[in-house]
């Protein structure tokens, strides 16, 4: 539990160091390139060296601060508030008291979808996000299940790691795509310009299209290996052990893993969820790529397993 | 000769430097156990004082409606002072036990009384008391997690060696009566 909450801290870290050096990369490739082109020596690639360093800077205080914001705001969640349904908010209530928590903010996604998420950067910011299909959907206990499932991502900082995963990632994602257009434009107007320097040109285009290609596997296998799958499973035993009752989470998944496809749901966060929201029938390249969820089959027999046949459908 | 007196005098130092760290560490775990019970206690504390604020307004509530159940009322109001008044562990439990039951046998009574039950107030009333009573029963769970654990600890070695010298002592659990798991169930037809 405490290794847990280590090894997520370290993992954000090392995050975002790397996502410090790949910026201040891009920022000396980039100037690099228009010293090579403007014939400036040296002075472009060391400026946006330090420029690019300023801002990722402040882009990894705005994703530690804000990027819980943003996934809500990706979400389209609403903030849910005591009165509007009492009943999910005294069972948060309940069970972050039984786990030792703060009470976390609950939002929740107007979607037929049923799933969940958790997301901030510690238990005092905690948010918890169900969709209004998951609530109409469970039972009282599958509910419960499900967000004492979520309180433990919070109480061992998994939430920490998985949103500033979205921010970053997603915002190395953007600057890729920004550069790749860049030389795809800019060279297109070199060439037409000064047909001389496009041979070098068409190279350094191929080898930035190579990079590109190269690249979205590996943010893939980085949240793969932030996220690992061993996680779910001990949020899973915290949820039964908060709980006391492991059939519920486990009837929660059986019923979950059918119908957990949600609209509002991209790659990026996808590894937030507590099952697949992009449906299990959608089955291709990219899907599986980024598919960071142990099977449902697996979480449900070892949650039945724990139970000892109370409460097992 | 003497090198060797002066390596055997360090590695003797070495290994108590050593000892009273890991002292240090396992009396360090203890406290911190402590506070976490402590703070366990406080949870359940909270919850019990929000039901503690609401006994009266239900009481109010109930009172304008069945002017018969006098005693049913004062039931509750006396089991509620109990409760404020209790200074020990195992009499709040009971006391807590014994607001439970008495506003059982209110509600039961609040059956006969339509007009009651249709009341606004007390349904929101009703349903604030059995978020409370869910929030009392987890709290309760994760106290009794967290006193298991630091029971356990100055309980087993070497944790009870520093029990014994520094007076930590074994908590109470916060237990709830099972009436129906004490006496058997009769059933009349």
């Amino acid at each position: 539990m405490y290794e847990n909450i280590a090894s997520n801290k370290r993992k954000t870290g090392f995050l975002i160091i790397g996502f410090l050096i790949f910026i201040c990369a891009i920022g000396y490739a980039v100037g690099l390139y228009l010293d090579y082109r403007y014939g400036a020596n040296g002075g472009y690639s060391i400026v946006l060296m330090i420029f690019a360093l300023i801002i990722a800077v402040a882009v990894s205080f705005w994703s530690y601060y804000g990027s819980d914001k943003l996934v809500l705001k990706l979400t389209r969640a609403r903030q849910l508030q005591r009165d509007q349904n009492p009943k999910v908010y005294y069972m948060v209530e309940g069970l972050s008291i039984a786990a030792g928590l703060p009470m976390p903010k609950v939002y929740i996604i107007e979607d037929n979808g049923m799933n969940a998420f958790a997301t901030g950067r510690n238990p005092s910011n905690g948010i918890i996000v169900l969709t209004s299909g998951l609530i109409d959907n469970l039972s009282d206990s599958e509910l419960k299940g499900v967000i004492a499932h979520e309180l433990s991502h919070i109480k061992n900082y998994d939430i920490l790691l998985g949103t500033i995963i979205v921010a970053l990632v997603g915002m190395i994602a953007i600057i890729s795509n920004i550069i790749l257009r860049g030389f795809i434009f800019g060279g297109g107007r070199r060439k037409s310009a000064r047909s001389s320097g496009g041979g070098i040109l068409s190279i350094i285009f191929l080898i930035l299209g190579l990079i590109l290609i190269i690249i979205s596997p590996i943010i893939a296998t980085i949240i793969k290996l932030a996220i690992s799958r061993s996680r779910e499973y001990l949020a899973d035993s915290n949820s039964a052990l908060i709980t006391r009752y492991p059939a519920g989470l486990a009837n929660a998944l059986r019923k979950i893993s059918a119908r957990g496809k949600i609209k509002a749901a991209n790659n990026a966060m996808a590894h937030l969820f507590i099952a697949n929201p992009f449906g299990i029938k959608q089955k291709n390249f990219l899907s599986n790529l980024f598919n960071t969820h142990p099977p449902a089959e697996e979480r449900i027999r070892r949650l039945e397993n724990m139970a000892l046949g109370v409460g097992v459908k | 000769m003497l090198t060797g007196i002066i390596i055997l005098l360090l590695a003797i130092a070495a290994i108590l430097l050593m000892l009273l760290f890991a002292g240090i560490g396992i009396y360090n775990s203890i406290v911190s156990l402590r506070n976490k019970a402590d703070n366990a206690w406080h949870q359940i504390d909270v919850q019990l004082r929000k039901r503690y604020d609401l006994i009266p307004n239900l009481v109010e509530t109930v009172k304008g409606y069945a002017t018969h159940e006098k005693e049913t009322l004062q039931k509750v109001i006396n089991a509620r002072r109990l409760g404020i008044d209790a200074k020990t562990v195992t009499d709040q439990a009971k006391a807590e036990n014994m607001i439970t039951g008495t506003l059982k046998s209110l509600f039961a009574v609040s059956e006969r009384y339509p007009t009651l039950k249709a009341d606004q107030q007390f349904s929101k009333l009703m349903e604030q008391l059995n978020g409370i009573e869910s929030n009392i029963a987890y709290a309760r769970q994760f106290y009794n997690d967290m006193i298991m654990k630091f029971n356990t600890r100055i309980q087993t070695f070497p944790g009870n060696m520093f029990a014994g010298m520094f007076k930590f002592e074994k908590k109470d659990y916060f237990e709830i009566e099972k009436p129906t798991a004490r006496e058997p169930v009769k059933v009349k037809f």
